[in-house]
């Protein structure tokens, strides 16, 4: 069960802290060939804010990221979104609890061929069986850019505009947190400007909470604070980051890391 | 490109499956019903036995020809678009069309063999248990022994392979050729229709007792459904505009079925053929025998001839479609996980996708059931009104209902069994397993 459910219903206030994990570790595949994704993760976040995950390719962001929104279930240790402990629910509280409270955008775009861009927009709300508000829908679709792509399918669409219907739609159900796994990977630097634009100001203007994947030091500097993660273990952290410190502790990552698994 | 094909057999000997299946099943019966034709050319067979074999090979011997090649184009059709992707990575590395369709083609024709193969020994059997059935009913002399020769054997091994290099041919084309959908004719739906209604209707033209009484009303009913059959795309869409049902589940099914409509016909082709062929052959067999039974007199060796031939084609039939709905909604089904991983990652709980899948499974059983039975009730009517004098047989409930029953449960069972299977992945790797 999803626990403190009564007491963190969607109308309640958010929590102080919008995301917890406690020593959390991940692995896949069998005993004798086992990867250790994650490897003891503990980390906060306050609500509120904006942090950019770092790390070399493989070293474990995106199952971070999945394990924090309880889309894949850590083999130890604790995640806490929003006050509510997500370890041990079935899939379909997990589901009912992530509606109301965690937007997710992902690394493939996860748009649902048989819907035009605006039904999959609304997509999350309708199996809530939340109000549908097409006009705020489509405000935050013109936001994105594609005002005038209503009614095309995922198939009519270039990668970048794919991956901007997918950050409309985690912005349209109005969650407490987003994790965005690469939004900008597939970007030019104009859209991906915009789209941390929009990301920025879900954080400052509505409190929402943002963590984001990135290979980017540039879209990291948008953040309030970068998370480096090497060999499944987080490598530290940096406040108030800007392009070219973010790009100097990458090139040094690993420097001081413990060598294997 | 054949060493190619062998090995993608051998890897993935799952994929082949359902036309490995469809393939044994074709060559079996076509050559146990084949295997007649053989008993009847040995020497010493006399004339009513050897009528009584022949008419039965040829007459299910033809009906089995066309459901192989429907039955195998079928499996191939989802095979071939499964592996879409594949194909179009072969494609990009330089595969020429003419590679593909060498590989694809291959493939089909070794499963095929295969298939064949295994299906001499089952199709003996089969033979020496249908001369026994014959005999027992008093159509054949006890005298007759079954034997199995070469108009089987070339048979069955000549129509599964040409069957299967044929579709398995328009299969790859189909993909080879781009996503454009090749345009049917409504020509032949439109004949098809045109010669059902003049057959039902010249059914007015016979007496209740003539012998040829039931063949014009069966043909029509079953020209009908080959017409509904060929037209099921547009009336899928059609049915769909007119759709509107409540609830998330409902909402996305209609979208989905919208979506797929060109897809899905071959699964509504083969309800409708099946909802029409069994409903009509069985309900008016049974007013026969009702008819036959309460007027006092014995049955010739003409009538139940026909009548086990009706059964048999029944049976064949039944089991024939529901190997094909199960086959290839199993094999769509399971082709849906990263569509139903998809649902899950916007917020769909695993009982709101099951919930979908539910709702397009019913209503392709209703539509399907409802341009069956209407096929059905075009031979039916006429049938009753010369035969009795009713107009809608009593025997005709029974029969619908348990026809009904066995669609939506190969249809509806099928799918929510499979999907309950594929939710089993976790939704973020069944949505990056393809990615
Ligand atoms: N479903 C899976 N099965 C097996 N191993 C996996 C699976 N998903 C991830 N891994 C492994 O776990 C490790 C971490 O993968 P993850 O996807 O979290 O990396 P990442 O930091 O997001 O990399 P990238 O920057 O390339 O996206 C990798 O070694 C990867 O091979
Ligand atoms: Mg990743």
């Amino acid at each position: 069960m999803v626990r403190n459910r009564a007491r963190h219903d969607p109308r309640t206030e958010p929590a102080a802290e919008a995301l917890r994990l406690v020593k959390v570790t991940k692995s896949y595949g069998a005993a004798e060939n086992a990867v250790t994704a994650l490897d003891g993760v503990t980390l906060g976040l306050a609500r509120g804010t904006f942090t950019a995950v770092m790390g070399p390719s493989g070293s474990g962001k995106s199952t971070l990221l999945q394990c924090a929104a309880g889309l894949e279930r850590p083999d130890a240790g604790i995640v806490r979104v929003d006050g509510t402990e997500l370890t041990g629910a079935g899939e379909t509280d997990l589901t009912k609890f992530r509606r109301g409270r965690v937007g997710f955008v992902f690394q493939q775009y996860n748009l649902l061929e048989t819907l035009t861009v605006a039904q999959n927009t609304v997509l999350p709300l309708k199996l809530a069986g939340r109000r549908v508000d097409r006009r705020r829908a489509t405000e935050i679709l013109t936001a994105v850019g594609l005002g005038d792509r209503l009614g095309h399918r995922p198939d009519q669409l270039s990668g970048g505009q794919r991956q901007r219907v997918a950050i409309a739609r985690a912005l349209v159900a109005e969650p407490r947190v987003i994790f965005a796994d690469e939004p900008t990977g597939a970007l030019d630097t104009r859209s991906a400007r915009d789209v941390l634009a929009l990301l920025r100001e879900a954080v400052r203007a509505h409190g929402r909470t943002v963590v984001m994947v990135t290979h980017d030091p540039v879209a990291a500097s948008w953040a309030d604070s970068v998370l480096f993660l090497a060999d499944g273990r987080l490598a530290g952290r940096m406040d108030a980051p800007t392009a070219d410190t973010v790009a100097e502790r990458l090139a040094h990552l690993g420097d001081d890391a413990p060598v294997g698994v | 490109m054949l060493v190619l094909a062998l090995r993608s057999v051998r890897q993935r000997p799952g994929r082949f499956l359902a036309t490995l299946l469809s393939a044994f099943l074709g060559a079996a019966i076509v050559m146990a019903f084949n295997s007649l034709h053989d008993t009847a050319g040995a020497p010493g067979v006399d004339a009513v036995s050897s009528e009584t074999l022949r008419t039965a090979a040829g007459v299910v011997g033809g009906y089995g020809t066309l459901l192989v090649f429907f039955a195998v184009a079928s499996a191939l059709t989802v095979n071939v678009r499964q592996r879409a992707a594949e194909l179009e990575l072969l494609r990009c590395s330089g595969a020429t069309p003419g590679q593909l369709k060498r590989m694809v083609v291959g493939e089909a024709v070794a499963v095929a063999l295969v298939g064949t193969a295994a299906a001499v020994l089952p199709a003996v059997l089969g033979g020496r248990l249908l001369v026994e059935l014959f005999q027992d009913t008093g159509q054949v002399a006890r005298s007759v022994d079954h034997s199995f020769g070469a108009v089987a054997l070339s048979s069955g091994v000549g129509v599964t392979l040409v069957a299967s290099a044929g579709a398995a041919l328009l299969a790859v084309r189909r993909v080879t050729r781009g996503r454009r959908t090749v345009r049917r004719r409504p020509v032949f739906a439109w004949a098809a229709l045109a010669a059902g209604a003049v057959a039902a209707s010249s059914t007015f033209a016979f007496s209740a007792t003539d012998e040829m009484l039931m063949a014009f009303p069966a043909q029509g009913a079953i020209l009908l459904s080959v017409g509904f059959a060929l037209m099921a795309p547009k009336l899928l869409t059609g049915v769909l505009g007119r759709l509107a049902l409540g609830g998330a589940s409902g909402w996305l099914a209609v979208r989905n079925l919208r979506r797929r409509a060109g897809e899905l016909s071959g699964i509504l082709m083969a309800l409708i053929l099946f909802t029409a062929v069994s409903t009509a052959t069985l309900t008016m067999q049974a007013v026969e025998s009702d008819e036959v039974a309460a007027s006092g007199t014995v049955k010739s060796v003409a009538a139940k001839n026909l009548e086990t031939l009706n059964y048999t084609v029944v049976g064949i039939i039944v089991v024939f479609v529901c190997v094909m709905l199960v086959n290839s909604l199993y094999a769509a089904t399971t082709y849906r996980g990263r569509e139903f991983g998809q649902q899950r990652l916007a917020g769909a709980t695993p009982g709101q996708v099951l919930g979908v899948v539910g709702v397009e499974g019913l209503v392709l059983t209703v539509v399907g059931l409802l341009f069956g039975t209407a096929a059905a009730l075009a031979g039916i009517v006429p049938f009753t009104v010369v035969r009795s004098d009713a107009v809608l047989p009593g025997q005709l409930v029974g029969v619908w209902v348990a026809v009904a029953a066995v669609g939506a449960a190969a249809t509806v069972g099928t799918s929510l069994f499979t999907a309950r299977r594929v939710l089993r992945t976790p939704a973020v790797r069944a949505v990056g397993a393809t990615a």
